[in-house]
């Protein structure tokens, strides 16, 4: 992969993109969201393997590892998690669809950007809302 | 180190534009590959993942340990870290430009994605695997 020069001139570089100055876009903060859920996943699955593995072993595991997926924090986490894999998911569609080239004017990609980010919202809300009636 | 005096590949017509002579275009042929699979991983897993939030041990192990829950959470946790290594390399390599740094961090996701991945099976086996 590319590797950044050592001799300090892209320190002394001005970058894009500066943080600072750009107007937030939505297109734009949704490309963000998607790597943020992404790397936020990561570590979603890392804790959901331990408490999996706690209700594995049983006993003391499982009090060691039930805070992941109970109590205050817990079920906070896994909507997270779940809201994290739909918001995710739908940025995958998205580029899908975009690796297609459909959707990229700009009507298209402000539409897909809206979708991706209410989308994620509403599945979370919606499996949430059945899985409260069902249990 | 090899000169290459061909042009091998590129840009050379429909359908090509993912095509090159580095490892980039299948790196990302593979992000996408994985993450069609996680569609419909993801939509059932998040199902069931959320059905997890407050059950007791014996609620628990009494959702995974049915077979096609147990399943399908398998393959998203094998499927879903394969894709999350890769795709935690391509963060790394954004960020990380200290080379020897870069080198520790992308062996640290390697054996962590890994690591994740073999935990995630190992739990369902014991839970779900008939005894
Ligand atoms: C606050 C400023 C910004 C931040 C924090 C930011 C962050 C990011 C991140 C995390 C990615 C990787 C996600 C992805 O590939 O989908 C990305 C990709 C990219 N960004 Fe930005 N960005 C910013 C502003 C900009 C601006 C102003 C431009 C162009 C004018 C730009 C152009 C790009 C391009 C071309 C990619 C590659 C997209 C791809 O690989 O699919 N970014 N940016
Ligand atoms: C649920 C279904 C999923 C879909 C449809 C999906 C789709 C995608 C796609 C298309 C990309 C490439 C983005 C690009 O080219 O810029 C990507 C990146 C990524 N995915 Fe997923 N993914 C899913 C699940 C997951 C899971 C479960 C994890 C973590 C365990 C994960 C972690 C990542 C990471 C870390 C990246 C790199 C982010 C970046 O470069 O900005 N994904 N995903």
């Amino acid at each position: 992969m590319a590797d950044a020069d050592t001799d300090g001139l892209a320190a002394r570089r001005p970058l894009s993109p500066h943080l600072t100055v750009f107007k937030p876009i939505l297109t734009m903060m949704m490309s963000i969201a998607h790597r943020i859920t992404g790397a936020g996943l990561y570590v979603g699955m890392a804790l959901l393997a331990l408490f999996l593995l706690g209700a594995a072993v049983g006993g003391g595991a499982f009090s060691a590892v039930s805070w992941i997926g109970s109590g205050f924090i817990g079920n906070l986490l896994v909507l997270m998690i779940v809201w994290a894999i739909f918001h995710h998911l739908l940025g995958g569609v998205r580029h899908a669809l975009w690796d297609r080239g459909l959707y990229m004017d700009a009507k298209g990609r402000e539409l897909l950007a809206q979708g991706t980010l209410v989308g994620g919202i509403l599945l979370t809300l919606l499996v949430f809302i059945f899985k409260t009636l069902a249990g | 180190m090899t000169v290459a005096t061909r042009f091998k590949s590129g840009r050379t017509g429909p359908g090509d534009a993912y095509v090159s002579d580095h490892s980039g275009s299948p790196h990302a042929r593979f992000m996408r590959l994985t993450s069609y699979a996680l569609v419909p991983l993801g939509v059932l897993s998040a199902w069931w993942i959320l059905g997890l939030a407050g059950k007791s041990l014996e609620g628990v192990r009494a959702e995974i340990g049915r077979p096609f829950p147990a399943l399908v959470l398998l393959a998203f946790g094998v499927v879903g870290m394969i894709h999350a290594r890769q795709g935690m390399d391509d963060i790394i390599e954004d960020y990380v430009h200290d080379k020897v740094l870069k080198a520790q961090a992308i062996v640290a996701n390697t054996w962590a994605s890994r690591a994740i991945a073999a935990i995630w099976v190992l739990a369902i086996l014991l839970i779900a695997a008939p005894k």
